[in-house]
């Protein structure tokens, strides 16, 4: 008989019933059962905190913590309250999530995926209520299945400095209605999960079905998180399918990538939706090329993108960690797939950077800091994982 | 590492996460103990998060029983105020039909526009 660990199930669950409730409200389901939804999620993180209570003790008070800081903590800040929370707002009091087609206050991003808005319109129908505090601690409940999920890879003083690069890396963003926190995390966990269970062929954790599940429910949900998520995981399935030819397993795992690229289905849907309803894209339109051709020969600019990406402490900081310890512990496979991934990414940051409608400078300003963040957790968060791994692991 | 180096490790970085988690308490949350005493009060953590015109104008439709509103152009070039007072009010929507109009009290009202309320930092007007 198969056992199962405890944490995928309880990650499993709780990632399922947060894209239960966002195919619900889409399938225009009644209050009752997002309700019933809601409760049954409840009733999944009871589980976790009592069914084994000193098991993975760290996560459930410093969760305990993140909540109540959540609580006593007002929205106040521009994206969270213009786009977010305001999408959330839209979707309690329509009680749709398609409402957005008339494209009302467009400065919210109406094509902006709504998987946490989704579920923080929920927690305002369970109070019965809209209120500016408690729906944004949705964005707080999400941050769960991958924080529970990455107690299968690490576990004492190495989930404790997990939780300490989360709390350095991702900070304030566990709470105040941000969702950059959201992508970066969930993108780690994502690569992670390929990683073992696509590319790495010499680990036990290919053998773990549940992990599949549980790799197709954070896909999904990276997409539905931000626009970034999409791109996010091509990447991904683009370093899949390097790797995979180039160590010569692609044919091997080829229904493997097939079963997990239905994750892009939903925002695929999605985005279709918006289109045919007119709602645009700010960065990927017809003015793409208008925009990147003045700024693309410049080199100045690649001087400014890199200044404001490249230079930000935490990247810093994760780069060094992430060196160190791969220089301690090399981990040929694992480097190339992290650094394929983050050099990719840099390239789809600085083609964004270059193409954007706004301001240059003020683009660069206002959001170079927390897109990094997913750049930073990824390189942390694999010089971490690389403790464990390899031959001449680093036992902590 | 044997069993005891463990242990100072871990208590270690539960130390560092702990004063980790006390520094983004005290300094990058805005938390605000008026707030956690009572969270799910319907206008909990209001005044904390959005200017006081914006709040008045929720109460002035609110009063007045507005179904759809305008803003003058002054507020419309507010970037700040434009959007909270859209977000805010919603679900009553502004509508650019609507001859119900939002003037800062510092506007020159147009001859043709009647007041309808006045606060203490916006005009309600019928043009």
């Amino acid at each position: 008989m198969i056992k199962y660990n405890f944490n995928e199930i309880i990650a499993l669950l709780l990632s399922l019933l947060i894209l239960n409730n966002l195919l619900l409200i889409g399938l225009n389901f009644s209050d009752l059962f997002l309700k019933i939804n809601l409760i049954l999620f409840f009733i999944v993180l009871l589980g976790f905190y009592f069914f084994k209570p000193f098991e993975n003790w760290y996560l459930k008070i410093f969760f305990i913590l993140i909540i109540l800081i959540s609580l006593g903590t007002p929205t106040y800040e521009w994206d969270p309250r213009s786009i977010w929370l305001f999408h959330a707002k839209r979707i309690f009091f329509d009680s749709s999530i398609f409402s957005v087609s008339d494209n009302y206050a467009s400065f919210s991003h109406n094509a902006y995926p709504n998987l946490v808005p989704a579920f923080a319109s929920s927690l305002a129908t369970f109070v019965g209520h809209w209120n500016e505090i408690f729906p944004k601690t949705a964005f707080t409940f999400m941050f769960l299945p991958p924080l529970i999920v990455s107690y299968v890879f690490f576990k004492n003083v190495k989930y404790l400095i997990f939780i300490s690069l989360v709390l350095f890396i991702i900070g304030k963003y566990l709470f105040t209605g941000w969702a950059d926190g959201l992508v970066a995390i969930y993108f780690s966990l994502s690569a992670l999960l390929a990683y073992l269970l696509l590319i790495n062929e010499t680990n036990s954790y290919r053998n773990e079905k549940i992990l599949y599940f549980i790799a197709f429910t954070f896909f999904t949900s990276l997409t539905l998180i931000k626009n970034e998520g999409f791109a996010l995981l091509s990447i991904l399935f683009l370093s899949i399918l390097i790797m995979t030819i180039y160590k010569k397993n692609f044919k091997k795992n080829l229904k493997k990538i097939l079963y997990l690229s239905f994750a892009f289905l939903p925002i695929i849907l999605w985005k279709m939706f918006c289109y045919y309803n007119g709602i645009g894209n700010d960065y990927v339109n017809l003015s793409f090329v208008s925009n990147i051709l003045p700024r693309i020969f410049d080199f100045e600019n690649y001087l400014l993108i890199s200044y404001y990406l490249l230079l930000n402490e935490k990247f810093l900081f994760s780069l060094a960690f992430f060196a160190v310890i791969f220089w301690i512990n090399w981990n040929k496979e694992l480097f190339i797939f992290v650094f394929v991934n983050a050099i990719l990414y840099l390239l789809v940051l600085f083609l964004v950077f270059l193409s954007t409608p706004l301001d240059f400078h003020f683009q660069l300003d206002s959001t170079a800091a927390r897109v990094i963040k997913t750049l930073s957790f990824l390189l942390s968060f694999f010089g971490l994982y690389n403790l464990n791994s390899g031959k001449d692991k680093i036992v902590i | 590492m044997n069993n005891q180096n463990s242990k100072k490790l871990l208590l270690f970085f539960l130390i560092i996460c702990f004063l980790q988690t006390v520094y983004i308490f005290h300094f990058r949350s805005g938390f605000q103990y008026e707030i956690i005493k009572n969270p799910f009060k319907k206008n909990s953590g209001v005044h904390f998060a959005l200017p006081d015109p914006v709040i008045e104008a929720k109460n002035i439709i609110k009063k007045n029983k507005v179904e759809s509103f305008n803003l003058s152009a002054s507020i419309k070039d507010n970037k700040a105020l434009y959007q909270r007072i859209i977000e805010f009010n919603y679900p009553i929507r502004l509508k650019s039909s609507s001859d119900i109009f939002f003037f800062l009290k510092e506007e020159i009202i147009p001859k043709e526009c009647k007041i309808i309320d006045t606060g203490e930092h916006l005009f309600l007007t019928k043009c």
